[in-house]
């Protein structure tokens, strides 16, 4: 398995960059992925959106409904996509240290 | 390049230089990206030695001669329990049939998109993997004496033969279109899907997606998309809202009603990924007054997938039981499947032979859509949906199932004559997305080239074709309307790859999502790319 180097720790991520599990997730890893996201700062609308994935994905085990997350933040999915280039799965889920998402998706 | 030679220690047994060209306008230089270059820590860890590319995790390559041998040791004893009665009875008579009486005619190659557009490369002629199973056995049972290379058993069984065997299985859509046209009526999709089961069954090697991710997932959590009773029970609760936003009416999801006619089941990742599509399913049962409801059965009520019928019978037997049972508890008098190609096969073919028991009708939904249509209580106007509309045909309820007529019957009356046009060829001899058999959620190391650029060209080839008066004009819409969650996402993932909706318009989405864009009671239109902006999520 691949490993990110964050603050001189080591960290688990599978072959697409995504945390193993979340419990290694720290704001430094937000600021690691940050930079293959090419965001230049987690700006307050940054941490809104992980914040809300991290308390979903704790709450119910997966992240929410892209149209439910773009609901409760107040952000429209192009606004997402502003604040997250990859996306809300590729890019915010990322950054929040959610695994991968699996399914038909 | 010869079945016998796979296992001879090339880097590569094969490499891809001249696929099958694309129609204008992906026929200029630069319409099409490029190859993802293969990474030093693949080509370690795993097997590109096939043909480049890398899709199952697990297949990782021994780093010991115990661990090797152990691998080759146990693919034996796999292949040995595969083509015996006593270890796969429930498939034994139609995968000998296929392994005895191939004449190797090679019609079916020409049958095979994934050989087709890939330029004609050998290692993917259907019959060439069914060939190097057939040597393998023919050489362990009669070793490597004279004779047996003279009948056939001339093949190395080593670490490399078996790891490449390993990926060749995942070059497989499984679409049986190779079946369909073969003269002896011999299935190597059959086959291939059979040889999966060595590696799954016996030495624990599949695609994290379908496994981990997927069977595994779901019969700890009720769904692959890990989709808890709770989590399921929340996003219900959410598209209410979004209905009543949408319509300006409340509509009441019916969960778990005891003794409803009918059990509908959606593939999961249609929550999570289109919405719009069991939201349209609300409003058409609730339109039509029937008796329904949806079940919150964490095992397994709310996810008709069963991705063990792609490569693990243990897997598939348990979920299918599963599925049955939380109807069963329900008192539902049938169970209808939703959207989804690979739900209808799963639960309605493969399950008859596989698992016997809690026997249930299970229906598909495209008839009992065109009845509702029929039989309808509101107004439909067909010029809501007044742009070029074409149809996929998913493999696993057309060629597989025969449902061919219905979506034909439904598109009729909902999309303005003249607007709909049919894919060259189409019906039961259509072409598979390029997602069939679990390749639309592989996405681990360079498999999406593999699916984009070789498995969905010729789905992509046909959509743009489908399109010839209209494809560079990008003030109109096409529509690509693909009823099964598993193709949308392969589609899904070509129009993005080729940027074919940025820069022509090409839309794609399910068949109800249009039946309720025609509905003539809802000011706004359904469809997402029609919506406003602001109304758009």
């Amino acid at each position: 398995m691949p490993h990110i180097e964050v603050d001189g720790q080591q960290i688990e991520v599978d072959e697409d960059g995504f945390l193993i599990t979340i419990d290694n997730w720290n704001e430094g890893v937000a600021h690691y992925f940050m930079k293959e996201e090419g965001i230049e700062e987690l700006t307050e609308e940054h941490w809104k959106l992980i914040n809300y994935l991290r308390d979903y994905f704790f709450q119910f085990g997966i992240a929410p409904m892209i149209r439910k997350l773009c609901k409760e933040s107040g952000f429209n999915l192009k606004k997402v996509y502003q604040l997250f280039p990859s996306g809300p799965a590729k890019g915010a889920c990322k950054l929040a240290g959610l695994p991968k998402p699996t399914g038909c998706v | 390049m010869k079945p016998q030679d796979l296992g001879k220690p090339t880097e590569q047994f094969c490499q891809l230089n001249k696929l099958q060209p694309l129609p204008p306008p992906y026929d200029q230089p630069g319409m099409e990206p490029d190859f993802k270059p293969l990474k030093d820590s693949w080509k370690e860890g795993y097997c590109a030695t096939l043909d480049g590319f890398v899709g199952n995790e697990l297949l990782k390559r021994p780093t010991t001669k115990e661990a090797e041998d152990e691998m080759i040791k146990k693919f034996l004893s796999g292949m040995e329990k595969l083509l015996s009665a006593d270890t796969n009875r429930n498939w034994i008579q139609p995968l000998m049939l296929s392994f005895e009486y191939c004449a190797k005619c090679n019609t079916c190659s020409e049958a095979c998109h994934i050989f087709e557009s890939s330029g004609g490369m050998e290692i993917y002629r259907p019959i060439f993997r069914s060939e190097v199973l057939r040597k393998m056995y023919l050489k362990h049972k009669q070793g490597g004496g004279l004779l047996t290379r003279f009948m056939g058993g001339n093949i190395d069984i080593n670490i490399e033969s078996i790891m490449r065997l390993g990926e060749l299985v995942y070059r497989c859509n499984l679409c049986r279109r190779c079946a369909q046209t073969c003269p002896l009526g011999l299935d190597n999709g059959l086959m291939t899907k059979e040889i999966r089961k060595i590696f799954s069954m016996e030495m624990g090697i599949a695609p994290l997606a379908l496994h981990e991710g997927g069977t595994v997932k779901q019969l700890a959590t009720g769904s692959s998309t890990g989709i808890t009773k709770a989590a399921f029970l929340d996003m219900i609760e959410f598209m209410e809202d979004d209905l009543e936003e949408y319509t300006g009416k409340k509509y009441k999801v019916p969960i778990d009603k005891k003794g409803a006619d009918i059990m509908l089941i959606h593939n999961a990742g249609e929550f999570m990924a289109w919405p719009d599509n069991p939201l349209a399913f609300v409003i058409l049962f609730e339109e039509a007054g029937l008796n329904w409801t949806m079940c919150s059965d964490d095992l397994i009520g709310y996810d008709n997938v069963n991705y063990g019928v792609w490569y693990d019978d243990a897997q598939a037997r348990k979920i299918g039981a599963a599925q049955k049972a939380a109807a069963k508890k329900l008192g539902v008098k049938r169970i209808i499947q939703g959207e989804c190609g690979h739900a209808h096969r799963a639960a309605m073919v493969s399950m008859d032979r596989i698992s016997v028991d809690d026997h249930i009708p299970n229906e598909s939904c495209f008839p009992l859509m065109l009845d509702i249509l029929k039989n309808r209580k509101f107004e439909i106007d067909p010029s809501r949906n007044n742009f070029p509309v074409t149809i996929h045909d998913p493999c696993n309820y057309v060629r597989s199932m025969g449902i061919v007529k219905p979506q034909r019957e439904i598109i009729k009356m909902i999309v303005p004559a003249g607007q709909f046009r049919e894919m060259t060829p189409h019906g039961v001899n259509n072409y598979c997305c390029g997602g069939g058999s679990g390749f639309a959620i592989m996405n681990s190391f360079n498999f999406e080239d593999f699916r984009n650029k070789i498995a969905s060209r010729k789905k992509f080839e046909q959509i743009i074709a489908a399109f010839p008066d209209t494809i560079e004009n990008p003030d109109i819409i096409k529509y690509v309307c693909a009823p099964c969650s598993n193709c949308k996402g392969a589609i899904r993932d070509i129009l993005e790859y080729y940027q074919a909706t940025e820069k022509f318009n090409v839309q794609y989405d399910g068949l109800i999502e249009l039946i309720i864009n025609a509905m003539t009671k809802f000011d706004k239109p359904f469809l997402h790319f029609l919506r406003d902006e602001e109304d758009q999520f």
